[in-house]
């Protein structure tokens, strides 16, 4: 059998795209003079979107949270109301005593380096209990291998990761989240519960809003969209047995978003 | 390439028809999501007509697939990832290989993804000494059972809780039980160990974005972000049509496509994958592989009658209220893609003779239309393949379907076309219907070669009077 080995020079992958593409437009009949089919659509503007946005009032937020706590339910989500970062850490401290391991290992925590959640000072708040919390950075270690071998572990031990969001769309209750250092994937992924801590000002109403703002976010032009970004909405379901619902199949069991007042 | 069985559409047909599971099972799921879809466009602020925009946001990114496929190449290389273009389904299979080998893969997690099917990319690594292991629920129990999917989405639809607790039992080894929590956790148990100890991850595509240079992955589980995320090596595999120009034609689409597919408002996970781990950051793998795939989506392309099928993005919702697929399930369209998605894309892939009941076997009730999120028109395309399985078509090497059925509707054509041949056709036949057996007024047998046109149905006789006679004798009484 052919084989295509990357090691083999970058002409003939080049060879081959060409041909294909080159198969492709001659499939379309070789058309010429077609328009642009990455401008924008006429008359569009963000504008609308962007002046409602900046110009959302307390009352406005508090509407965005009433939509969001409407959504939650039927997502087994779980929304928690929080007046500040101090208020946010208790909750967290409680919810580590009151839920157990679904893994066996001991209680651990994994956490994003991220300006918010560090404010929650995390650490001091669980360690009256015994329960550690791991930075999910590469600052320890010596170098990038070894940092990231021991984040692996730790994100696999741990039975809580906690992270923010770029934003929360209240209509679908959905996380959303680019991929930047120190701000891993797995941390909303491999532990059983995620916690995302974020603030009432990163409520949005809806994806037109979130498109929107995603593109005429100051980061997006240098970093677009990461090289992930991930929704989440709720915790891991799946109906795949005589279609009965049930929660927790490969990600987190369960999911709650913090959102602190006033920030 | 993946096993085709589409010459035994009639037999597995009849064998779904007796199969009570599986009527019930397609019946439920069907009335949850197949009326499920229709409420949730309804609930858009643009209500079901949105589907109208996406159909053309599709149509242009179709009509622009060249420079589309281009820009995705080129941003996702930018970021560092490497993307393959396969002509057919063994070269993408042999580029997938070599990349295991490289890596020394002996076992790869894989999120479900059609296309894979579609080129027999598990039976290859497998072939190869390297463990495939379905990591979607329903197609882990489909793995296990050592069977083929039966629904784009619900691939396990046909099994019960029952059959998959002795499943598990059997193979995982797990106590017996029938309830599906448990089974689910038991699952997620076995799953989550080769999550953590795979060396490649293998996912589909449901909608790249050339903008941006991603392809999206959607899911309830996570599995799939656990495939893209924690082996060292990510490939995707995506059919070369699976892509739309800007970040703004995603919008409406991931508005309409988890409410085609499951009639949710929007799919737990969603994952825009760009390329591989950034340096300095902390997970996610060295190596990220697209493979975009042609296998004959080209010759589609060249074609304007079947060109629309490409806007597909296999969301599975025409399944969910296809009346014939309701009644035989998944598994006698005879290929990966079944329903009526099934049986415009399947005979276009697989040769339109080979697939020819498939078309046939639909009932052109258009509620496959109805319910698409990017409005194909199905029924318009069954018609093309019938026509070409009638007339003979040279470009696509389609040979006539049936010679003596071509000779019938001529000559039927020409007595409808004369007045007074038909009226004496109607006289002879009414004369004739006499003696043919029948029940309750119904005719219950035509002869040979008519036969078959009765084996499943009652024929009502001819009238009396024939309308035209009823007519003028009205107009006599009543001028």
């Amino acid at each position: 059998m052919k084989t295509y080995s990357l090691d083999e020079s970058t002409d003939m992958h080049d060879t081959k795209q060409n041909r294909f593409l080159a198969r492709v437009r001659q499939a379309l009949g070789n058309p010429v003079g077609r328009p642009d089919p990455f401008a924008p659509d006429p008359g569009h503007s963000p504008d609308g979107v962007l002046k409602k946005i900046n110009g959302r009032t307390l009352k406005d937020y508090a509407g965005l949270i009433k939509t969001l706590d409407a959504a939650a339910p039927s997502l087994n989500l779980k929304v928690v109301m929080l007046e500040d970062t101090a208020a946010a850490a208790i909750s967290l401290a409680a919810l580590v005593r009151e839920t157990e391991t679904e893994w066996g290992n001991a209680k651990s925590v994994v956490a994003w380096e991220h300006p918010l959640i560090d404010s929650l000072n995390l650490a001091d708040a669980l360690s009256a209990d015994g329960v550690p919390v791991y930075v999910a950075g590469l600052a320890d270690e010596p170098d990038e291998t070894a940092g990231r071998t021991a984040f692996r572990k730790r994100v696999e031990a741990a039975y809580i990761g906690v992270t923010s969001a770029d934003w929360c769309v209240v209509d679908t209750a959905t996380l959303v989240m680019k991929t930047r250092p120190g701000q891993g994937r797995s941390v909303s992924l491999v532990p059983s519960i995620h916690v995302a801590v974020i603030g009432m000002s990163q409520l949005i109403a809806d994806l037109n809003e979130l498109y929107t703002l995603i593109q005429q976010d100051a980061a997006y032009p240098f970093e677009g969209l990461t090289h992930c970004m991930t929704f989440i909405s709720g915790p891991s379901k799946t109906a795949d047995i005589e279609a009965t619902l049930v929660h927790g199949a490969h990600g987190p069991r369960e999911v709650y978003i913090y959102v602190i007042n006033g920030t | 390439m993946a096993e085709i069985t589409t010459e035994l559409y009639r037999k597995k047909a009849r064998d779904a028809l007796e199969d009570d599971t599986l009527q019930g099972a397609i019946a439920g799921l069907q009335k949850r999501l197949g009326e499920g879809a229709l409420a949730a466009y309804g609930n858009l602020p643009e209500g079901p007509d949105l589907r109208f925009v996406a159909h053309e946001i599709r149509e242009k990114a179709i009509g622009n697939l060249d420079i589309l496929l281009e820009r995705l190449a080129e941003k996702i290389r930018e970021k560092g990832g490497h993307v393959f273009f396969a002509e057919t389904g063994a070269e993408a299979v042999a580029y997938c290989l070599d990349v295991a080998r490289r890596h020394k893969v002996k076992l790869a997690v894989k999120g479900k993804s059609m296309v894979t099917e579609e080129i027999g990319l598990n039976r290859a690594l497998s072939a190869a000494g390297i463990e495939a292991a379905e990591t979607d629920l329903g197609e882990y129990i489909i793995q296990l059972a050592g069977e083929h999917p039966s629904h784009i989405i619900a691939p396990a639809i046909h099994k019960t809780r029952a059959q998959v607790g002795r499943l598990f039992e059997k193979r995982i080894g797990t106590p017996y039980t029938d309830d599906p929590p448990e089974l689910t956790m038991i699952a997620r148990k076995a799953l989550r160990e080769k999550f953590l100890a795979a060396d490649m991850g293998i996912s589909g595509c449901n909608l790249a974005c050339a903008e941006t240079g991603h392809i999206t992955t959607v899911s309830n589980e996570g599995n799939i972000r656990m495939c893209s995320t924690m082996p060292k090596v990510h490939v995707s595999f995506m059919g070369m049509e699976r892509v739309v120009a800007r970040l703004s034609d995603h919008e409406v689409l991931f508005r309409l496509l988890p409410r085609g597919a499951a009639a949710q408002s929007m799919a737990t996970y969603v994952s825009y994958v760009g390329g591989p781990r950034q340096p300095g950051q902390t997970d996610g793998p060295d190596e990220f592989h697209l493979v975009i795939l042609d296998n004959g989506r080209s010759r589609i392309l060249a074609d304007e009658r079947y060109r629309e099928m490409l806007c597909c993005i296999r969301c599975a919702a025409c399944l969910n209220v296809c009346p014939v697929y309701r009644k035989i399930g998944g598994h006698a369209y005879g290929y990966c893609y079944s329903g009526p998605v099934g049986a415009v894309v399947t005979p276009l892939l697989v040769g339109i003779n080979r697939a020819s009941d498939l078309c046939q076997g639909e009932t052109l009730c258009g509620a496959c239309q109805d319910v698409c999120p990017v409005n194909i028109n199905i029924p318009r395309m069954l018609l093309e393949l019938r026509a070409a399985l009638a007339d003979g078509d040279r470009a696509w090497d389609v040979t006539r379907d049936s010679i003596g059925e071509k000779i019938l509707f001529q000559a039927w054509s020409r007595l409808i076309g004369n007045r007074r041949i038909y009226d004496l056709f109607l006289r002879l036949s009414a004369l004739g219907q006499a003696v043919l057996p029948d029940k309750n007024g119904m005719i219950r047998k035509l002869p040979p070669p008519f036969s078959g046109w009765t084996k499943g149905r009652d024929l009502p006789p001819l009238a009396d009077r024939t309308f035209i006679r009823q007519w003028k004798e009205m107009n006599h009484r009543d001028p």
